[in-house]
């Protein structure tokens, strides 16, 4: 499909406009998801942390390990959460979700923090950890990673949406504009070859009644350009240089 | 009246759209059978809470039905499956001589694949709509601990578990242990023994590979609490996650334990990670006394490990574990001779409808063994009920059992502090390709 000169220009704009609209939007969709989602995962955590922590006193003070590892698998299968401790007030490990094992990281960090963490664990990924003191601290805490690579997923699927739908936009505009373009230019393709015609073919009878008759710019231009090749003719046949007869 | 809200609306109507499927199934309106049935009876005997009426339940004039959930498939299954063969030829035999005062012991099985929330979910099928007698036969802590709390819940239906194929501490503990009676011996015991010994010939440095859950957790903390009393502590630590197979690998988690410098492993697992562990270990040089415990399932973890391997005596040369029935060689024990003669006479199958892969069966094994036993209790105590079999009664009838003689080498009790039959742990090592009664861990292990 050959693009009309005159509009070429405009293309680009459209373009870098696109470009524009769908950087602009991407960016702040990253910044909102990523705000609102690492919000909601940290409290998310915390809540999740504080049930834990709230039903292990009983299971700490009378029960065996056992039963509070099968507490916390329970809440190892709420997507986002990666793994999942429970230190002593001695920072001993009395239950855990890690596979193959304790990654070195943590087993060498300060559990009494009840600070949010942010971990880097070779192989496994990126992570949030919150902690939830048991018993204000005393028999312990429950730590609990969320996983941020779940977040920036969530992050590239909706950028990833949204790209797609402007770009879908974008084609459509194109192409439509495209398509508007030619419609346009078709009446004044028509304009020029009548007018190249009438230049060529002054002595014949070069009148185009379609174009003529049409009641738009494109009919106007026709019968001016029919109306200055009678004026030249009539100009031409008196003697006089075209237009002094006016 | 109120107007409704937009949102009320369209809650509604998505409600009735979803609820449509559910309105045209078969029987939709109609009640199950049993349930039906079960409701008439109480109300000719003019009761209408179902709660409060639990006798008759379970049982006809012609059967004694038990619930079993249990692994008959994924990579546990041959445990699930050989616990109901060993249950079954006890069972079958009570049966081809008129059963319990002429009622037949029938098995309404279900497979939960090892996994919690299926068992869940064939428990409740099992106490509200098949109305069992009693649950039988369970396999696993991650399953039997999330099974427990429903017992609690169903506490007025008198629904008891009987001897659950795990030696985790929850059962056997409040407040959850009224609910379940155990006849093998706890982790707890099974992984102080193999501490005691381990600790007896020098081999202090003991780690432990163990399974990512509460069963793994429960062997840990045996064997933690074990240490504890030696002043020492657990020199390292590897896990696997549930239904991991053997041609996954655990290198990991071997060169993880190596990095401990151990002189012994404790395995907490299933028959084919532990194998797999083994034949890493084995193949990284950890070469270390590796012990596991009895639900491992000896015989599938040997089978495993051995077939097509010529050099298999390097693989379980060091291997020990421990068993909470005697070895299945041992004739000279009444109730092993009695078990390998219906194992044999009756040759009994895995439960058909629920099986879903393939499983060659073992003559014999500690866990079909472990079941057989299990069934005699069962029996003896069903027979102790009498000619009318109540819920209501199951818990008094299992504290007669006092001294009983089940036919091995110790005598079983029972009673409001006890509710474990067994406290016996043994250890065997593999000779000449079978397990066999370790003799001396001095001569054995002793570096």
């Amino acid at each position: 499909m050959k693009i009309q000169k005159l509009f070429q220009k405009t293309l680009v704009g459209i373009f870098f406009l696109f470009a524009v609209i769908s950087l602009s939007t991407s960016a702040l969709c990253i910044y909102t998801v990523d705000t609102h989602l690492s919000a909601e995962y940290e409290s998310n955590s915390r809540g999740i942390a504080k049930t834990i922590a709230d039903s292990s006193v009983d299971i700490l003070l009378n029960r065996d390990l056992s039963a509070l590892q099968s507490l916390i698998d329970q809440f190892i299968e709420i997507q986002g959460i990666s793994y999942i401790y429970i230190t002593s007030e001695h920072g001993e490990f009395l239950a855990h979700t890690f596979v193959p094992g304790i990654p070195t990281e943590i087993a060498q960090s300060d559990h009494s923090s009840r600070a949010t963490v942010e971990r880097n664990l070779p192989g496994m990924g990126d992570f949030v950890e919150v902690s939830s003191p048991i018993l204000a601290g005393v028999a312990g805490a429950v730590h609990i990673g969320m996983d941020t690579g779940l977040i920036a997923l969530k992050i590239q699927r909706a950028v990833g949406q949204q790209v797609y739908l402007i770009s879908s936009i974008f084609i459509i505009g194109v192409f439509s504009a495209i398509w508007l373009v030619r419609l346009a230019a078709k009446p004044i393709d028509s304009v020029i070859a009548y007018a190249a015609r009438l230049a060529r073919e002054r002595n014949k009878d070069s009148s185009d009644d379609t174009l003529l008759a049409r009641d738009d710019e494109v009919g106007q231009l026709a019968r001016l350009f029919l109306y200055f090749s009678m004026v030249m003719d009539f100009d031409k046949a008196r003697g006089t240089p075209p237009g002094e007869n006016t | 009246m109120r107007r409704m809200t937009r949102r009320e609306v369209l809650g509604s109507g998505l409600g009735g759209f979803m609820a449509i499927p559910w309105l045209f199934r078969p029987n939709a309106w109609a009640e199950p059978d049993d349930l039906t049935d079960q409701r008439r009876k109480q109300e000719m005997n003019g009761e209408t809470n179902p709660d409060a009426r639990t006798e008759q339940t379970g049982v006809t004039d012609a059967e004694i039905v038990l619930g079993v959930s249990a692994a008959f498939s994924g990579p546990s299954r041959g445990l699930g499956i050989e616990l109901y063969r060993g249950a079954n030829a006890y069972f079958e035999h009570v049966n081809r001589a008129g059963g319990i005062q002429g009622r037949k012991v029938v098995l309404k099985t279900y497979d939960d694949g090892y996994q919690p929330n299926p068992a869940v979910t064939n428990t409740m099928t099992l106490v509200q709509q098949d109305q069992v007698f009693a649950l039988f036969g369970y396999v696993g802590t991650p399953t039997v601990t999330r099974v427990l709390p429903m017992l609690k819940k169903f506490q007025g239906k008198n629904a008891y578990l009987f001897f659950p194929f795990t030696g985790a501490q929850p059962q056997r503990e409040p407040p959850y242990g009224d609910f379940a009676f155990n006849l093998r011996a706890s982790y707890r015991q099974e992984t102080a023994g193999l501490v005691d010994n381990f600790v007896s010939i020098g081999n202090k440095r003991i780690a432990v590979f163990y399974q990512a859950d509460a069963y793994g957790r429960s062997g840990w903390a045996g064997v933690r609490l074990a240490m504890s009393r030696y002043g020492l502590q657990i020199a390292g630590e590897a896990t696997y996650r549930r239904g991991a197979k053997f041609s996954g690998s655990m290198r990991r988690q071997v060169e993880i334990l190596k990095q401990s410098n151990p002189s012994a492993v404790i395995c907490i697992g299933s028959y084919a990670a532990c194998a797999a562990f083994l034949r890493d270990a084995v193949d990284l040089g950890l070469e270390v006394p590796i012990a596991n415990l009895s639900f491992v399932g000896s015989e599938n973890l040997l089978k495993l490990i051995t077939e097509g391997r010529d050099d298999s005596r390097r693989y379980t040369n060091l291997l020990v574990n421990s068993q909470v029935v005697p070895s299945y060689e041992d004739t000279s024990i009444p109730a092993v001779k009695q078990y390998r003669e219906m194992m044999d006479r009756y040759d009994p199958q895995p439960p058909s409808h629920v099986l879903k892969e393939d499983y060659t069966s073992f003559s014999y094994s500690f866990v079909s063994l472990e079941g057989f036993l299990n069934a005699k209790l069962m029996v003896e105590i069903l027979r102790r009920l009498g000619d009318q079999p109540d819920r209501n009664k199951l818990e008094d009838a299992v504290f007669t059992i006092s001294d009983f003689d089940i036919g091995i080498d110790e005598r079983v009790s029972f009673g409001p502090d006890r509710r474990q039959g067994l406290q016996q742990v043994y250890y065997t090592v593999v000779e000449s390709g079978r397990f066999v009664t370790l003799k001396s861990w001095e001569g054995r292990f002793a570096s």
